[in-house]
Formats: structure tokens, sequence, C-alpha cells
């Protein structure tokens, strides 16, 4: 996919795969990669969000790089795999303050947080995270209004 | 010499589709005239899914703001359904600059039939005897007794799902077997029973969705995004239904991209002889002649086709002797409500996308009981549904075990929204705006028109009666709200060529039919006299079908 892409350039891209990827790994589904979540972004960067928004996104993955080269000296790619979930666990840590602080009804998001709400959404809209984790059914054929809980898809 | 037709409906959603279907089946020659583009079901969308789409369902936003600025204000006026909704550079209005309005239109063949929001509820003598007893603009011409025999004519045709109460102020009706509550609901439903035996009810929505195979059209499949279609033909609109049974009869003439602009007035003979249209396409000037005129082009077109119509007899507008043509334009209020979380079983969730909610039916000032410090009521839609994947934003952690936690369903959530009465007001009123003309060379409205203090008194009733009855039922979180809607927004707009006994405080008759032109009769959201606080298209289409039957019979007593 690298050198395909309309905005990100190739060290932000592979900084994206790792990020999205550590979020929504494979499991006993697959995960960001598999789902190509890279490519929506791109497009979303490319098409949809305003030059401000833009640039706050690339801003922010630049600074995973400011922050890995503070941390272990070294992009954020080129970490361990403990490295770099680290380095996720404190913005992950941040966010969540930031959503519980005065700031979350007044100033914008982090960049960590539109990171994870645009992998979440670009992973559960793409085809393979809608119809193999979500098991997302275009025709459900019934409304079954008390489901066990656990229930994947309509049953006949 | 040009052929004329027995009949002309302008427009062909809604009401239109039933005056076509009523019309031709008592064998009239009928003449329907469509401002926009034809249709069929291979333009439903309802089954492509988010990753088809080029935005994945989030809308070329940009292109949205630059062509519908207004249109994109409708919540179904989306990725998938904004080839529903106008043009708003094609389609201009003016306003005053403090008072907004929201004119959200569709034009093609079925109108906005085609997106609607398929909630039908019937009125009752609360409603069309309200007026009368508040004072309050005039009276309704008509009541329960007359109208009953038309819902029940149209809802056996439409088919509606929905469960009897035997409420008097939401009379039952024809009505297929409901669609089912969820585990949610059924705590609510119980818990408002408990806190309001015989004052409130919580219903399965009454939605003109199929649940059962009727009339060749079949049971819903739930797919959810009736908006955008369906292919299946389970929810009713004028392509699915009416105008198929109109086109049966042999007697329907369908003409698209057929812009009205005016009608035509024999002045000798005190008749409507037919109608100025400018084609869609070619943009050429035509003109069709019919013995009897129905229009059917929504509220606030059919008073702008009258106004455009005026002539040196009526200066004002046609068949405005009254000076009422264009006024008394209500929509109904909307956004009061709260929202909560409920506790409801953990263990169990909905499966399939259920294209409908929950009522609850109109509680306040109802006869007999306690009087509000404010006049009418309001109803309640809204559901219960538990939290999807979308929650995972704010959902602390990421990796395997944080993908695995969404997999399960989030907590229970509860919505209750209201919808409230909107008073007739004679200061609310479309005129036409002289300095402005649509892609069509056609002038366009200015529209006049703001809630008063009784809407906002509902809207700020049915927020705190929200809360309550979420409180009621042990919500969390509960949060009250009342949304700034500008008028339009509900897309109820009425009033505009309201039905009277008086010729001079009304545009038509008990029969829709014009007091000063025997042979026009407007049947849409134009003839209602309030508004009530239920959804209105049951009652047009019921009128339309009762004026339909009306004309017939004069036609063939030769009155018209």
């Amino acid at each position: 996919m690298q050198g395909t892409r309309r905005v990100l350039n190739a060290q932000q891209d592979a900084t994206l795969a790792v990020l999205t990827d550590l979020i929504l790994p494979a499991t006993d589904t697959p995960g960001a990669k598999a789902a190509d979540v890279n490519s929506f972004i791109d497009l979303l960067l490319a098409e949809w969000v305003e030059p401000e928004d833009r640039d706050r996104f690339l801003k922010g993955l630049a600074d995973v790089d400011t922050r890995a080269h503070a941390a272990f000296g070294k992009d954020f790619i080129q970490g361990t795999p403990d490295q770099q979930t680290a380095l996720l666990v404190a913005l992950d840590d941040e966010a969540a303050r930031w959503k519980a602080s005065p700031e979350a009804t007044r100033g914008r998001e982090p960049f960590y947080r539109t990171l994870k709400w645009v992998t979440l959404f670009a992973f559960f809209t793409s085809e393979v995270g809608a119809t193999q984790e979500e098991h997302y059914a275009i025709i459900p054929g019934r409304y079954v209004p008390c489901a066990p809980a656990d229930t994947l898809a309509p049953t006949e | 010499m040009p052929k004329t037709y027995d009949a002309i409906v302008v427009g062909s959603g809604m009401t239109g589709g039933w005056a076509a279907k009523e019309l031709t089946e008592a064998g009239l020659e009928t003449l329907v005239l469509e401002a926009g583009r034809p249709i069929t079901t291979a333009d439903y969308v309802e089954h492509v899914p988010p990753w088809q789409m080029h935005f994945r369902g989030l809308d070329d936003r940009k292109k949205r703001s630059a062509d519908q600025p207004i249109q994109r204000e409708c919540y179904a006026c989306d990725e998938w359904s904004s080839k529903f909704f106008v043009n708003d550079h094609d389609n201009p209005y003016t306003t005053d600059p403090d008072k907004p309005f929201l004119f959200l239109r569709g034009r093609q063949v079925g109108g906005r039939s085609i997106m609607w929001g398929r909630q039908v509820y019937r009125w009752s003598d609360l409603d069309f005897e309200a007026n009368l007893k508040d004072g309050i603009a005039i009276d309704w011409p008509i009541r329960y007794a007359d109208i009953a025999p038309w819902y029940d004519h149209v809802e056996r045709f439409i088919g509606i799902s929905g469960e009897k109460l035997g409420l008097p102020q939401l009379p039952d009706g024809q009505f297929l077997k409901p669609m089912e509550l969820n585990c949610g609901e059924q705590v609510m439903r119980d818990a408002i029973a408990k806190h309001w035996p015989g004052e409130r009810v919580l219903t399965i929505g009454r939605c003109a969705i199929l649940t059962e195979d009727h009339l060749g059209r079949a049971a819903c499949h739930y797919c959810g995004y009736c908006e955008r279609g369906c292919v299946t033909l389970s929810y009713f609109n004028s392509i699915n239904a009416t105008l198929p049974a109109a086109r049966l009869t042999g007697k329907l003439t369908l003409r698209p991209f057929s812009v009205v602009h005016s009608l035509i007035y024999d002045k000798q003979r005190n008749r409507v002889s037919g109608v100025r249209v400018i084609d869609g396409e070619t943009k050429h000037a035509l003109e069709f002649r019919a013995r009897v005129v129905f229009l059917c082009a929504s509220t606030l077109e059919s008073a702008r086709v009258l106004l455009n119509s005026a002539t040196p007899d009526f200066p004002g507008g046609l068949a405005n002797s009254s000076g009422e043509l264009g006024h008394n334009l209500m929509d109904h209020i909307m956004g009061g409500g709260a929202n909560g979380k409920i506790t409801a079983p953990n263990d169990k969730k909905p499966v399939g996308r259920r294209p409908n909610g929950i009522y609850v039916p109109r509680f306040r000032n109802l006869a007999g009981g306690p009087k509000s410090p404010f006049l009418r009521g309001y109803g309640y839609q809204g559901g219960a549904g538990r939290e999807g994947w979308g929650r995972g934003a704010d959902l602390p952690g990421f990796g395997a075990g944080w993908k695995r936690a969404l997999r399960d369903p989030g907590d229970w959530g509860f919505s209750l929204y209201g919808f409230g009465e909107c008073l007739s007001n004679h200061n609310n009123y479309v005129e036409i705006d002289n300095t402005k003309n649509d892609a069509w060379g056609i002038p366009v409205l200015k529209i006049h028109c703001a809630y008063g203090e009784n809407e906002l008194a509902l809207m700020k009733d049915a927020s705190i009666a929200a809360a309550e009855m979420l409180a009621a039922a042990g919500a969390r979180e509960i949060t009250p709200y009342i949304e700034v809607n500008p008028p339009g927004k509900a897309i109820h707009e009425m009033g505009t060529a309201r039905m009277g006994r008086d010729p001079k405080t009304s545009v038509l008759n008990a029969h829709n039919q014009a007091h000063d032109i025997p042979n026009l009769f407007v049947t849409d959201g134009a003839c209602m006299v309030s508004t009530a606080n239920q959804n209105p298209s049951i009652t047009y289409m019921a009128l339309t079908a009762r004026a339909c039957d009306y004309a017939v019979g004069a036609m063939k007593r030769r009155e018209i």
C-alpha cells in the first residue's frame, strides 16, 4: 500500500499502521491491518477533513515519534512491541484524563482520541470488521427483541 | 385541440399518490404532474453496506454543505439518501433574518413519501374540537366520525402495524400485528404503567411498515433503513403502493419533470381549466387541461402555486377571497426530551434493526383530566438500545482485551423525544418573494414563521416529564434537554390553505374543495386547521381519499 497514499508519507503510514494495529490487533478475528484502516484514514485526510484538522492529525503522528525518541531513543516504528505499548498506555491515560477534565467540554480533543475513534470507525465500517467481528447482517430477516447478549447474528 | 383530462393531480407523493389511486379507480383519466425525476425501486440503496460507500456513511460533507446546506439538516439526508432531497440552489426560498425556517423537500416521483418517518397515528375529537373549545383560530369543519371510515380505508390498503390500546385520544386503527418492544423498552413500559396507571402508556410505534405480507408487498426484513428505499416494498410510499395501483387501472398518466408554475383560471365558468407547467428538463412552458384539479404538492408548494396564480379577480392568490391563503403556517415543535441509562437484563440484547421505536401518546390536557398551564399536549417517540462499538472511543484501554470487551453489548440507554402541537397563528405565513426565482424561473416563497410561547412551554414540560419517567424506571445519568429547532425541521408543515365552514375565514370547505372555485381541491397538509401532536401523514391521506370520493360524486352529479 505504501506509495499509493495521497496524504500520508511512508513514515506516517508506517507509524499509523503500528498504532492502529496496537489498538485493534488481530485476535480470533482480523484486526486493523486486515481491515486496511490506513487506506480509509488516508482517504479522510485527503478528501474529508478540513486542512487544519489534517495538519493536527499529522502533527499528532509526528509527536508520537518525538515521544518515542524521548522514551527509547528511536522512531516509534523501530521500538520493541513493549516500548510501543508503553507509549500507547501513556497516550491512553492522557486521553482519559482529558475526557474527565473541564477541557473536554471546550477544548480540542487530543490526537490520540481522534486516532482511537477513527481506527474504530474505519475497522467496524470495513467489510472485514463489520462481518467478521460485528457479524453485521445486511438483511437480518427478523427482529429478536430479547436475544441472548452473546448472539452473533439473527437466527431463523 | 389539446386533450382534456378528467383530473390533474399536482404532486406524486403522500397525497398525490392517493389522489391518483382513488381518482383512477373511480374511472377518471388522471394526469399526475411531478416536478422531479422518475425513480424506481432500482434507486433504492437500503442494502448497500457502509463499506461500499465512499465515505462509509460519514457523507461527502463538503459537497453536502455546498449543494444542500438546508436539506442536510434532516437526519435522512445522508450519504445514501441525499439524492432524495432537493438541491438548495435550484430551490431557494427566503425568510426574515431573525426567523429561520427549514424547508425540507424531496422532488422525485413519490416525493417525500420515499423518505418519510412512517409513523401513523389517528387523530381524535380531542384534536378536531380543540380550536373550538380553546377559542384558537377557527373550528375544524369535520369531526372524527367524518374521517374514521377513511382512516379505515387508507390503513387497510397501506398496512399499519401497531398495538390496540383503546385510548380515546389515540383511536385504534386497522392494525397488522405490532412490532415488538425490546427488553429495555419492556422495563420502561412497566415502570410507566406502575407510576402513572390510567394516565401514561408506552407502546410500540404504529407504523406504515408491514409485519405480515400484505396485498402483494412483503413483510419487513429488518434491514433498518427505510429512508433509503425498500426493494420488498415493505414500507408504504407512493411508488411501492398507490402509484402501482393507479397504473393498474390504465387511467393514469404520470409526467415527471413537470414543474407546475400556476393554475389557469376560467373567469366565465369560475373554474380552474388547467395548469401551466415548466418542463423540468427543457424549461419549455406547457399547459395541461382537466375538469378537476387536485393540489397535492405539499403545504408550502401548493400555497405557492395558488399565490403564483393570482388574477385580477384574485389579486392575493387564486381561491383567496378569505385572505387566509398562505397564512396559519404551522409545524410540530420537537426536541424536548431526555436520555438516560436504564437497568434492563444485561444478558439480553435486540438483534435485527427494527425501523420503528416506541410511542408515548399525549397525556396532558386530556378530556376530564387535570389542566396544564399550557394548551394541548405532546407525545414521545424514542426507544431503548444497547451501546455498541462506538463507545470504544471513551472506553479506556486498547488491544486484544479491549477489542474483546467491545464485542459485548454496552449499557442500556433510553431516549424519549417529544413532538408537540403548534397553535395556529395568522402571523405565521408565506408570500411570494418577487425578487427571487427558482431554477425554472418561478417566483419563490418568503416564509415568515416562528414558534410561540405555548409551543416552547410544551417542550419544556416534555423535557421534565421525560426525565420523570426515566427516574421512575430507575435510570441513571438522566439528561433532560430542550433542542432549539427552527420550524420546518419536523417536516410536518401544515395550514396554508385551511379548511373551514366559513368562506370568509377559510380557503377550503369540509371536503377540501376551494370555497371560491368548485373544481379545485387541496388535500395535502395545507388543508389542516390545527396540527394536533400526532404525525400527520395518515390524516392527509384519509382526507385525500375522502375528498376524491366527494369530487367524483360531484362530477357525476354534474356539479363540477
